[in-house]
């Protein structure tokens, strides 16, 4: 693919969204409030059920719940916001009817799923971890502060990788069924269930342990806990789990390049576009 | 290569399950399209028409590479719509629906911008390309091209498809009922519309309708298609000739005061052949010869010269042919419900 083409889709992507927030202010306000709200309901939760003492003295570390729970949200939405945006922009273009006008492009459809989504989610998360920055300043001084808001920075762009081709897996998926929007609200818990979202994966059975290996949002997510856990961050653990999610990247977006087309040439088949 | 559109055979099957119970669904097969050839010319404007569930929708969304087929093959330009999609998303400009299949919350002008910036547009092209169709679809005249699309009328809608369909400038435009649920102006536009983009700019154009006076007001051939099959295939003159089995010729007369009528119907049912009659009108008399459809022009002048050798100053001619409608009842056997 020429890369002026890759540009265009790019451009296309940040085009419509510079539209959508022109055009939707109070959507514009709403991502910014989101981060704030997830996290206020995470550490309320918290502070329902226990206190910062014993949070500390359960994980082990001395750690402030509010930094930690700041790298885990930022890195938890991010990969929600990946599969619910490129798995469900199929549903979404389904319904209203500019399916068959994107699939006219002459692009790939996993390509223009991919690329058209990229922009958007970086402009998203940049300034939801730019956010919290202050936040972060104050808990833990200017220099962690700053290192560990770069260090959820490069997090969340590498996580974002295998996730794209992960997603674009969902979206293939999607246009093979029909009951495209239950499978969406019952595959994404079942994920992060998986992926440790809720419960670590040390504890699952090992049939949940082995898919829980194979599934990029376990890398995010284990990512997401070591840079909250470290006071300092250090990098070999992280390099570490960054390189997995690179390997699993290639992976999963050359799966969602040839599957997507299958996808798509089933959907052409029975005549659901 | 005269043929901008070629269709082979084309077969689809659709497979539906029909609940039959809590639990039990029967599988059943339906055959939307069975075996269906056709030709489009280059530069012309072809109708497919054909009430609904006939296999319109099925052929077009095949053609524009959104449904693969099961057997038999369609070219745009002779590109293979199942082996080169790519090649003939170049080359084709789609519109499927004209109430959906834009963004809401975008105005026209965004919305056109946005997929033409996907279809591979940019810069200065894509600027000057959707203020020219703003402008040519009479958009920015009406002063709703920074109108959300939430807040268009349906004839609002239909020209900003039809300009998203042209963003390409495609030789070929494939359009699913254009004017569906539109007002009689903004209907009438549209259709001259696009048979200024067929005859002036050279754009084929295949259109489907089941509207006969659409058809036969801006289609140079139709298709006849029901139950997917393609019942006959012509221009609109042609198809009304093909099921006429007799054209009715009416000659308002102005016979001299010698003239004895009874004597000019015997003449004209000796000369032509015609089954005749004559009726008074308060212009004069009103001639009606039953003719066969391939001898109209003949007998029209047989008839003329012999009218006017006995004396009658004629005043005008007119040849009553059937309509597209009688056409389409004719082949397809339906009278409706």
């Amino acid at each position: 693919m020429k890369m002026g083409k890759i540009k265009t889709l790019l451009k296309s992507g940040v085009l419509l969204d510079l539209y959508f927030f022109k055009n939707n202010k109070g959507n514009f306000i709403a991502m910014l409030i989101w981060p704030y709200l997830m996290l206020g309901l995470v550490v309320g939760m918290g502070f329902l059920f226990g206190s910062p003492s014993t949070f500390k003295k359960n994980i082990g570390l001395n750690i402030d719940p509010i930094a930690y729970f700041i790298a885990s949200t930022v890195v938890m939405m991010a990969s929600i916001s990946v599969m619910w945006e490129v798995g469900g922009n199929v549903l979404f273009l389904r319904w209203l009817g500019a399916l068959p006008y994107v699939i006219v492009a002459p692009h790939r459809m996993s390509i223009i799923l991919v690329l058209s989504y990229v922009p958007r989610y970086l402009f998203y998360t940049f300034i939801q971890v730019v956010e919290f920055l202050p936040l972060l300043v104050l808990l833990e001084g200017v220099t962690a502060g700053i290192i560990k808001t770069l260090i959820m920075l490069l997090a969340v762009t590498v996580g974002m990788l295998p996730l794209l081709g992960f997603s674009a897996l969902f979206a293939s998926l999607l246009l093979i069924i029909k009951e495209e929007s239950n499978v969406l609200n019952w595959l994404n818990p079942i994920i992060l269930i998986f992926s440790g979202a809720l419960y670590p994966t040390s504890l699952m059975p090992y049939w949940m342990w082995l898919i829980s290996r194979v599934l990029p949002t376990t890398y995010t997510v284990e990512l997401a806990r070591t840079i909250a856990l470290i006071g300092s961050p250090e990098l070999a653990p992280i390099m570490f789990l960054i390189g997995i999610l690179m390997g699993l990247a290639v992976v999963y977006n050359i799966l969602s390049y040839m599957l997507i087309g299958a996808g798509e040439k089933s959907a052409m088949k029975r005549g659901i576009i | 290569m005269d043929n901008a559109i070629e269709v082979r055979n084309l077969v689809k099957r659709y497979i539906t399950y029909e609940r039959k119970g809590f639990l039990t669904k029967v599988k059943r097969i339906v055959e939307a399209l069975k075996g269906i050839d056709f030709d489009v010319k280059r530069g012309e404007v072809f109708g497919l028409l054909g009430p609904n569930g006939a296999g319109k929708t099925t052929t077009v969304k095949i053609v524009s590479t959104l449904l693969l087929p099961d057997g038999g093959y369609a070219k745009v330009l002779g590109y293979d719509v199942v082996e080169e999609p790519c090649e003939v998303r170049k080359v084709i400009g789609v519109s499927l629906s004209v109430e959906k299949g834009f963004f809401w919350k975008l105005t026209g002008r965004e919305n056109l911008k946005y997929f033409g910036m996907l279809y591979g547009l940019d810069g200065e092209k894509l600027k000057k390309r959707v203020e020219y169709l703003l402008d040519k679809l009479g958009l920015k005249k009406l002063g709703v091209a920074d109108k959300l699309y939430e807040e268009y009328s349906l004839g609002m809608k239909a020209r900003l498809s039809l300009a998203r369909a042209l963003l390409l400038d495609p030789e070929v435009l494939i359009l699913d009922e254009p004017t569906l649920g539109l007002d009689p102006p903004s209907a009438r536009a549209l259709r001259e519309f696009l048979v200024k983009l067929a005859h002036e700019f050279d754009k084929t154009v295949l259109v489907t309708t089941h509207n006969m006076f659409e058809a036969e007001m801006i289609c140079d051939r139709v298709a006849i298609i029901d139950e997917g099959r393609i019942l006959s295939i012509g221009s609109p003159k042609e198809l009304k000739l093909k099921v006429a089995d007799n054209i009715a010729l009416e000659i308002l007369i102005l016979p001299s005061p010698a003239t004895d009528l009874d004597r000019l119907v015997e003449v004209l049912i000796e000369e032509t052949e015609a089954t005749c009659s004559i009726v008074s009108d308060v212009n004069g008399y009103r001639l009606k010869l039953i003719v066969p459809p391939n001898r109209v022009e003949e007998l029209t002048s047989i008839s003329v010269r012999l009218l006017h050798k006995l004396g009658c100053s004629v005043r005008r001619v007119e040849v009553k042919e059937p309509t597209l409608e009688d056409v389409f009842i004719k082949v397809t056997g339906k009278k409706g419900f």
